[in-house]
C-alpha cells in the first residue's frame, strides 16, 4: 500500500473498514458510514480526486444493505479508488454531495428515483430519472420485477420555474423535435433574443437498461450494451466486455485488443467528422457538412468492409473480436486511412477559409473551465473546457498502452474549440491508426471464455468519441448479472449545455448544442 | 379593356408558372454545387400541387387573421407581379401603380405574414415575426433609396416609364450611381427573399428560422398559397432587379415576335441572377441574427450613395 493509502488509513481509519484491490487497477475502500462527504473533500483538495460516478446497488438479499459507490480517480494514476458506502434500508438516507460537487447532481437523483434511497441535503431533490407523473416505484430495486406493468400515469406532470420579468417569455421546445433526434424538453426563458435560463427535461426514452442487464444471459447482454447510445455501440459494447473479462479474470489476446484499438478510433473518426459537417450545417454553410457527409461515407462503407456492419454492431464479444482480417480487408484499412486523411485536410481547409462560418463559431456558447471542472464535464466538451481527462492515456485499455497519440485540451470553450478538439482527435486518430494497422495482427481474435464465477465486480472504462464511459457489473451465478451500472458521457454534459447557452441568442442554440452532440438515448438508458 | 385584360391574363400565367421553376432551379443549383444530386427543377410544381390536395391542421388558437394571411400574402404578390415589366415595358397594372405602390404592397404582405405568425399564439411564430420586422425595419428604407436612384434617372416612379426610359438611353450600368443601386438591391433582395447570409430557407432548426418559423403552423392549401406567394415575390424582386439595370430585351410592345424574344432573353437574365444567387448561398454561413441589421446598413448605405451619386456623375 502508498503512502497515499497510509495516509488514507489514518485520517479515515475509525470508518474505513477494509481497502482491497480487487485487481490492480481497482481499489474498493469499504467505508463504515453512508456519509463520505469528509473523505470526499478530502480527495478532492488533498489529491485534486475526480470523482467519476455515483451509483446505488440493492444489495439487501445478500448483506441487508444497499451500498452507494462513489468512484473517483485521479492524475497520473490509473487506478480508480471506489468507495462502498452502505445505506440501511431501515433508514434509507446519505448525505447528498451535490451542493459541493454539482458533478454529482443528476447521478443522485437518479439513486432517489431508481432506488428510493434519499439523497439528504440535495439542493434540489425533484425527480429526474423518473418523469414526475411516475407513481411511487424504485424499479431498480431487486423486489421489483422486471415485468411489473404500471397503470397509466396519473401523476402530476413537471413544473417548470416559472420565468418573470417584464418581455420575458418562455420558449418550450420539444419533446418531439423536427428532424430525426430523439425527444428531450428544452424550455428557454429569453428576453427577446437572448437566453436568461434554459431548462432540460430529459428521460423521455427511458429504458430500464440497467435493469434489463440482470435479465439477460451475459453473451446477448453485448448486444443491449451496443444499443445504449447507437452512435457508440463499438465503445459501449467494447466497454462491458471489458468489465466482464475483468470479472472473468481472462486474457483477452493481443489481436483483438489491436483490432478493438482500430474500431474505436474509426468509430470515434467517424463521429467527429459528422459533427464537423453538422455543426457547419447549423450555421448554414452546407457545402462543408456535403463533403462531411461524404467523408463519413467512406468510413461507414469501410466499417461494413471490416464488421460486416457500418455501425460495428455484431463484432466485440466477450473474450475479442467475432472475427479477424484477413490481407484484403487490412489492404482496405490502410488505404481508406491514407485516401481519408488527405480528405480531410481539404475539409478543414475548406472551414477554415470560410470567415463567415469562423464568425458564426468563435465565442459563441463557452462554457468557461471553472465552470466544466464543477460540472465534471468530460470528453470533448470538456477537453475544449480546459479538462485534460482522456481514458485513453489516463487508464490504458485495448491496445492503446502500446501506441502515442496526443489529448487536445483548450480553454476557450466556445463552439469552434469544441470543433477543433475533434480535428484534432481525428488527425491523433489516424495517427493511431497507421500504427495499429502495422501492429500484430495475426494469432488469435477470440479467447475461449472461462465459466464466470459469480459475485465479482470490474469496472470499466472506455473513451468513446464523445468522452468516458463507465460499465461497472457484479456478476451473479449462471453466467448472469447482479447489477450493471452504466454511465455515458452525456449524462454528465448535458447540464453544462445550460451552462453554455447563457447570454447567447436562441438563434445560436441549435449550433451550441450540436457543438456538443450529447445522447439522448445514452443519458435516459 | 380587353387588351389590358389579355396582357394581365398572359403575364398572371408567366407569374405562377415561372415562379416555381425559378424556385426548382435555385435548388437544384445549390445541390449541385454541394456535390448533392437534388430534386429536379420540376419538384417545386409538384409540392403545390400535392399541398393543394392535403387536408389542413389549424390551430385552436387561430382566429380569421390566420385564415386570411395566404389569400392575403398570394394576392400581394400577383398584384405586385402585375405591375412590373417582365417581358415587354409594358406592365398590365403599371398605370395603378409605381415603386412606391410595389415597396408598400411587399410590405403589406409581410404586415400580415407576421401577424399570421403570432396569431396562432405559437413561440416560434411569434419569434420569427420578430425577426422579420427588425430586419423588413432597415431593408424596405434601403429598397426604397436603391430604386429612387433609378426613379430619379428616369424622372418617373412608374416601373413601366422607368423601364421604357432604360431601353431607349444606351445602357449606363457602369455609372457609379447604377452599381450602388444595384449592390443595394441585391442586398435587399437576399433578405427578402430568406436566403443565406440572411435566413436559411432549407433549415429544420426552428429556433434559426425567420421567414419559415412563421409560417410553421400553416399546412396544406395554405401553405401552398404562403410558398407559392413566397416564390411569386421573389421572382417579382429578381425581375425588378434585372430589368432595373439590364433591360437587355424587353420588347416595347405586345407583338408575339417581340414577346418570344424578350421571354427568352428575360429567362436567361433571371438564369444568370439565380447563379448569383445560389453562390452567394453556397459559399457563405449564416449570419448571426444581430449582425443581419449591419448587413442592411450596408445595403441602406449603398443606396444612400447611390441617391447622392446621381447628383454628382
Amino acid at each position: 500500500m502508498s503512502a497515499f493509502f497510509e495516509a488514507l488509513q489514518q485520517k479515515f481509519g475509525a470508518q474505513i473498514q477494509s481497502i482491497s484491490a480487487e485487481r490492480e487497477e481497482e481499489i474498493y475502500v469499504l467505508f463504515g458510514d453512508p456519509d463520505i462527504r469528509a473523505l470526499a473533500e478530502y480527495l478532492r483538495s488533498a489529491v485534486e480526486a475526480r470523482l467519476v460516478t455515483v451509483f446505488a446497488e440493492d444489495r439487501r438479499s445478500a448483506e441487508g444493505v444497499f451500498f452507494n459507490y462513489y468512484v473517483f480517480e485521479r492524475k497520473g494514476d490509473t487506478r480508480y479508488l471506489i468507495v462502498r458506502a452502505p445505506v440501511r434500508a431501515d433508514h434509507p438516507e446519505f448525505p447528498s454531495l451535490s451542493a459541493e460537487l454539482p458533478a454529482v447532481n443528476w447521478q443522485e437523483r437518479e439513486i432517489q428515483d431508481w432506488f428510493g434511497l434519499k439523497a439528504d441535503g440535495h439542493p434540489n431533490p425533484r425527480r429526474v430519472a423518473l418523469h414526475d407523473n411516475w407513481p411511487d416505484v424504485h424499479p431498480l430495486c431487486k423486489d421489483f420485477p422486471l415485468e411489473t406493468v404500471l397503470p397509466p400515469f396519473e401523476g402530476e406532470r413537471h413544473i417548470y420555474r416559472p420565468a418573470l420579468g417584464e418581455g420575458v417569455f418562455q420558449v418550450p421546445v420539444g419533446p418531439v423535435h423536427a428532424g430525426t433526434i430523439e425527444p428531450g424538453h428544452f424550455n428557454f426563458a429569453v428576453a427577446g433574443e437572448p437566453i436568461l435560463y434554459l431548462q432540460l427535461r430529459m428521460f423521455y426514452t427511458h429504458k430500464g437498461t440497467e435493469k434489463l442487464f440482470e435479465k439477460l444471459p451475459i453473451p446477448k447482454a453485448v448486444f443491449l450494451a451496443e444499443s445504449i447510445s447507437g452512435d457508440s455501440s463499438f465503445s459501449h459494447g467494447t466497454a462491458f466486455c471489458q468489465a466482464v473479462e475483468r470479472a472473468a479474470q481472462m486474457e483477452v489476446p493481443l489481436r483483438a485488443l489491436v483490432m478493438r484499438t482500430i474500431l474505436l478510433e474509426l468509430e470515434r473518426i467517424c463521429n467527429h467528422v459528422a459533427d464537423i459537417g453538422a455543426i457547419a450545417t447549423d450555421v448554414g454553410f452546407v457545402v462543408a457538412n456535403a463533403h462531411a457527409s461524404r467523408l463519413k461515407e467512406m468510413l461507414v462503407s469501410l466499417n461494413e468492409q471490416l464488421t460486416g456492419n457500418r455501425l460495428l454492431r455484431g463484432m466485440v464479444c466477450v473474450g475479442g473480436v467475432r472475427r479477424g482480417w484477413d490481407i484484403v480487408q487490412l489492404a482496405s484499412l490502410r488505404a481508406a486511412v491514407d485516401a481519408f486523411a488527405s480528405e480531410f485536410q481539404d475539409l478543414v481547409a475548406l472551414i477554415d477559409s470560410s470567415e463567415s462560418t469562423r464568425d458564426r463559431l468563435e465565442q459563441t456558447g463557452v462554457l468557461r473551465p471553472e465552470k466544466a471542472k464543477d460540472l465534471g464535464v468530460v470528453g470533448v466538451a470538456g477537453r475544449a473546457s480546459g479538462m485534460d481527462l482522456d481514458v485513453r492515456r489516463d487508464h490504458p485499455y485495448a491496445a492503446y498502452g502500446r501506441y502515442s497519440f496526443r489529448v487536445p485540451v483548450y480553454q476557450v470553450g466556445d463552439v469552434i474549440h469544441r470543433m477543433q478538439v475533434r480535428v484534432d482527435e481525428v488527425n491523433e486518430s489516424l495517427g493511431i491508426l497507421r500504427s495499429a494497422a502495422d501492429d500484430s495482427l495475426h494469432g488469435d481474435f477470440r479467447a475461449q471464455v472461462p465459466p464466470i464465477p459469480a459475485d465479482r465486480c470490474a469496472l470499466s472504462a472506455v473513451e468513446g468519441w464523445r468522452g468516458e464511459i463507465i460499465h461497472w457489473i457484479r456478476t451473479g451465478p449462471a453466467n448472469h448479472l447482479e447489477r450493471c451500472k452504466i454511465k455515458d458521457p452525456s449524462l454528465n454534459n448535458w447540464p453544462a449545455l445550460v451552462e453554455a447557452v447563457q447570454g447567447n441568442i436562441i438563434a445560436d442554440f441549435p449550433v451550441i448544442n450540436k457543438s456538443f452532440n450529447l445522447s439522448y438515448s445514452g443519458t435516459d438508458r | 379593356m380587353t387588351g389590358l385584360l389579355a396582357k394581365a391574363g398572359l403575364q398572371l400565367v408567366l407569374l405562377l408558372l415561372v415562379a416555381p421553376f425559378l424556385s426548382g432551379i435555385i435548388k437544384t443549383l445549390k445541390a449541385r454545387l454541394q456535390t448533392r444530386r437534388g430534386p429536379d427543377v420540376l419538384q417545386s410544381y409538384r409540392d403545390i400541387f400535392k399541398l393543394l390536395r392535403k387536408g389542413m391542421v389549424i390551430p385552436d388558437t387561430a382566429s380569421w387573421i390566420f385564415s386570411t394571411t395566404p389569400y392575403i400574402v398570394f394576392v400581394i404578390a400577383i398584384l405586385v407581379g402585375l405591375m412590373i415589366p417582365m417581358t415587354t415595358t409594358d406592365a398590365p397594372l403599371s398605370l395603378f401603380g409605381g415603386v412606391l405602390a410595389v415597396v408598400y404592397l411587399l410590405a403589406l404582405g409581410r404586415f400580415f405574414l407576421a401577424l399570421g405568425g403570432l396569431d396562432t399564439g405559437s413561440s416560434f411564430g411569434g419569434l420569427g415575426s420578430s425577426r422579420e420586422m427588425t430586419i423588413s425595419a432597415i431593408a424596405e428604407p434601403a429598397m426604397m433609396l436603391a430604386i429612387f436612384t433609378v426613379a430619379l434617372g428616369a424622372n418617373s416612379t412608374n416601373l413601366s416609364e422607368m423601364a421604357k426610359v432604360a431601353v431607349s438611353q444606351s445602357w449606363k450600368f457602369l455609372a457609379p450611381s447604377q452599381m450602388l443601386a444595384f449592390a443595394a438591391l441585391f442586398i435587399v433582395l437576399i433578405a427578402e427573399t430568406g436566403r443565406i447570409p440572411v435566413d436559411n430557407p432549407a433549415t429544420h432548426l426552428e429556433l434559426t428560422m425567420i421567414h419559415e418559423a412563421m409560417i410553421l403552423e400553416y399546412s396544406g392549401p395554405y401553405l401552398a398559397l404562403i410558398e407559392w406567394g413566397a416564390s411569386i415575390k421573389q421572382l417579382v424582386l429578381m425581375t425588378l432587379l434585372v430589368n432595373t439595370f439590364f433591360p437587355f430585351g424587353l420588347s416595347s410592345d405586345w407583338t408575339a415576335r417581340g414577346l418570344g424574344l424578350g421571354l427568352i432573353f428575360y429567362l436567361t437574365k433571371m438564369l444568370l441572377l439565380a447563379f448569383l444567387i445560389v453562390l452567394v448561398e453556397t459559399t457563405n454561413a449564416k449570419l448571426r441574427l444581430f449582425r443581419v441589421p449591419e448587413l442592411l446598413m450596408v445595403s441602406f448605405i449603398l443606396g444612400a450613395l447611390a441617391l447622392i451619386s446621381t447628383f454628382l456623375f
